[in-house]
């Protein structure tokens, strides 16, 4: 692995290279760079198989992480593409044409992070969230709280007590 | 078409008799992965009920509620979680915070039932068949939510801390405070604990939001000696605070120390002060400690016109004679009194009720008096010698050394006592140089001192010599023999503290300079005059109040450590708010 990322690094800008596991490594990529690696990665050093590509919002940094999981059958090893983009215009480039079912990874990315794949077909068609109109559920300020007791009325007859206010009552009630 | 293509065909039929590798149907078990999330376990024995899974849910599907069976205790709301599971979303967030580790889940998750409130249980309580299953959703090692170090405190190194007076304690710089309240839940299980009921998690919630103005008002709502207690507050809320479960307490006393100490004298008297009406009622407190400086701040602030009788040259009582300078600065003590005075309390000093003037003429001339005078007198060793030249009283030279009174210790001191004031003494006499033996009667877990102050006691180089029974004292030349017997602890039955029994043929010998004795100390009522205290009613050495902190004469109320059992600032501070309150109810509704 390490003369394939020497040879990969010849090309690319690569950071933080890492082992995880004796089969699986982490780089992060240039945005720009992504897609011209990832066909490199597939067509010269058999990494021919995207596990999957999902995202996580690292809000305070006002960025989202891709990662791209890519698996080579011949050595049995992954290597996960890591790429940050802005939050604010999240936006990357597709590549559908590289693995068809990346459209499906696209299309799910759009509707729960917001993150846009222009020319990924039917990006725009729901994934899960039928009818949905808050800002997309994954992304950090969406207030899950919030959503779900506006949503969904609480079954009768539920009741909660705060621990404090229980204890006082308890324990010290001449304080009331 | 060859031979081949003509038995092909039967090929497929020579495993018809061989077991499938598909799955049979209909599906009779379909186990959950090792960590699958299933329906929640809850081990409600190690539950404590703080209620962070409730607050941590995202869909609002637990509630806190009652069980049968448990009991709401200082460290245990006695409340436990009841999940609703048309709502949770399986998620784990609840067991990934969950302070105890108590909540878990099986890989369970296949209950059929048309009667959807069977959904909505107690995990723990209801004997379900996934409460044994082993496998299921635990927190991973080294997967933490909950922050469990505290941030440490800086202090001075037990090299520098004997060679002077001052505060060892550093105290926490902004950006660990911060910090630290970062790691508080805000389950609230502390507030029960505090004798004065502090809003300890809002006060928190200040520090971490950087709210200085709202920390200062909620300390002073519940306790008007902030920067008292945020030093040597006996902190019993850390003991039950849920993250010290798994991991290190709040240091909820260095917590409110922060706040306090980022507010100066003059910018304090100008937030506590404000103009309170006075009600032309009289209330006379006897004694400026903890207790009567509580009751005269919330006195005051219902409109009550203050005078306090305080028989030394300056206000505090013990905190300031008892209590020496490394743990409590004189001018952070000045702090919280004269922000108290303040607020217009006439205060006379120097002025001894019983001897300088009467207690009848106090209790005539007031609407109701409140006294709050402490434990000052020495308990005797009872052995020979113990009036010899030489021998010492603990809190004697604690209070002689704040007036600024040379000790003249001798080179080698031998202090008796296992509490505060004996651990003060001889870390006292180790500052000024002598060379310090502890004798104490039972074992180091015994004794009744704080452990942070045993353990500096150590720090500093006070040898201790524990389950020593102090026999006699003899004169030795220039100095003093103390015979001491080795004791054994002996078991006393469940429930009772071992008793120190003393060992035949072992019998010792210590000599020393000067012997400092600190083995406790009783109250004093002859000030109260024969009349009065023979209306008062007294439990052992104690005053009986009612909750109200009234005596059995009903213009007379009394706290602090004559009164309670714990006999520390905050049960003196709570015993005042409460008398305070106590006054205005009995004075109002007659």
């Amino acid at each position: 692995m390490n003369e394939i990322m020497e040879q990969l690094k010849q090309i690319f800008k690569l950071n933080e290279f890492n082992q995880e596991r004796e089969d699986l490594y982490f780089i992060t990529a240039e945005k720009e760079q992504l897609v011209s690696l990832l066909t490199h990665l597939r067509d010269i050093h058999q990494f021919t198989s995207l596990i999957f590509l999902q995202a996580v919002d690292y809000i305070e940094d006002n960025l989202f992480q891709l990662t791209y999981m890519t698996h080579n059958y011949d050595k049995h090893i992954s290597l996960g593409i890591r790429v940050k983009i802005d939050r604010q215009a999240a936006e990357m480039s597709s590549i559908h044409h590289l693995w068809e079912h990346a459209e499906t990874f696209q299309r799910e990315l759009k509707e729960l992070f917001g993150i846009d794949f222009p020319g990924s077909p039917g990006i725009d068609s729901g994934f899960v969230l039928e009818g949905w109109e808050d800002i997309p559920p994954m992304r950090k300020d969406f207030d899950t709280v919030k959503y779900a007791e506006k949503t969904f009325f609480p079954r009768p007859g539920r009741k909660t007590h705060d621990p404090a206010e229980y204890m006082k009552n308890k324990l010290y009630p001449e304080n009331n | 078409m060859s031979l081949k293509d003509l038995i092909s065909p039967f090929y497929v039929w020579k495993r018809a008799f061989s077991k499938p590798y598909t799955t049979r149907k209909p599906l009779k078990e379909r186990p959950g992965a090792n960590r699958y999330r299933g329906f929640h376990k809850n081990d409600l024995e190690k539950c404590i009920g703080c209620g962070s899974c409730e607050m941590i849910c995202q869909n609002a599907a637990i509630d806190m509620v009652p069980v049968e069976g448990i009991e709401t205790q200082y460290s245990d709301s006695g409340l436990r979680p009841k999940i609703d599971y048309g709502r949770c979303c399986w998620c784990a967030l609840c067991v990934d915070i969950c302070t105890t580790g108590s909540l878990t889940m099986s890989n369970e998750y296949i209950w059929i039932n048309s009667d959807a409130d069977v959904f909505r249980f107690v995990p723990g309580n209801e004997n379900k068949t996934w409460d044994t299953v082993e496998p299921g959703y635990q927190r991973s090692e080294g997967y933490e939510l909950l922050d469990k170090a505290r941030v440490e405190m800086k202090m001075l190194s037990p090299e520098e801390s004997i060679q002077s007076f001052l505060e060892m304690v550093k105290g926490y710089a902004r950006e660990e405070a911060e910090k630290e309240a970062m790691r508080c839940v805000e389950c609230g299980l502390c507030i029960a604990t505090c004798p004065a009921h502090m809003n300890i998690p809002g006060y928190i919630k200040a520090v971490r939001e950087g709210d200085l103005a709202k920390g200062i008002e909620l300390l002073y709502e519940t306790n008007p000696l902030p920067a008292t207690c945020g030093r040597i507050c006996t902190h019993r809320c850390e003991d039950v605070c849920s993250l010290g479960v798994l991991g290190e307490p709040i240091a909820i006393r260095w917590l409110k120390r922060f706040l306090i100490d980022q507010i100066d004298q003059s910018e304090l008297k100008q937030k506590i002060i404000s103009d309170y009406p006075e009600n032309g009622k009289k209330v006379a407190i006897i004694g400026s400690g903890p207790g009567g400086l509580s009751a005269a701040y919330y006195l005051r602030k219902l409109g009550y016109r203050i005078k306090i009788f305080e028989s030394e040259e300056k206000a505090g009582g013990m905190i300031r004679y008892g209590v020496p300078e490394y743990r409590m600065p004189y001018d952070q003590l000045d702090k919280d009194i004269e922000t108290i005075l303040n607020l217009g309390i006439e205060i006379e000093y120097n002025r001894k009720v019983g001897a300088d003037l009467d207690f009848r003429k106090v209790y005539d001339d007031f609407d109701a008096v409140f006294f709050s005078t402490g434990l000052t007198v020495p308990y005797k060793l009872e052995i020979e010698g113990e009036d010899l030249n030489g021998v010492l009283d603990g809190l004697d030279i604690l209070e002689k050394f704040t007036r600024g009174i040379n000790l003249e210790l001798g080179k080698k001191v031998a202090v008796i006592g296992g509490g505060n004031v004996a651990m003060d003494a001889a870390r006292t006499a180790r500052r000024l140089g002598a060379d310090v033996t502890l004798l104490y009667r039972r074992r180091e877990e015994d004794m009744p001192a704080d452990a942070e102050e045993i353990q500096e006691s150590h720090n500093e180089g006070v040898k201790f010599i524990t389950q020593a029974i102090p026999v006699k004292l003899e004169k030795a030349g220039d100095q003093l023999k103390l015979i001491w017997n080795k004791a054994e602890m002996v078991d006393q039955g469940a429930g009772k503290r071992p008793r120190p029994v003393p060992l035949e043929d072992e019998i010792h010998e210590l000599k020393m300079d000067n012997l400092i004795s600190a083995i406790g100390q009783g109250p004093d009522y002859s000030f109260l005059g024969e009349d009065i205290s023979n209306k008062l009613k007294f439990h052992r050495y104690k005053v009986i109040t009612n909750e109200y902190g009234q005596t059995s004469l009903l213009k007379i109320f009394a706290g602090g450590d004559i009164v309670n059992s714990t006999a520390d600032a905050i049960s003196a501070i709570a015993d005042g708010h409460k008398a305070a309150k106590g006054i205005d109810y009995f004075l109002n509704r007659n």
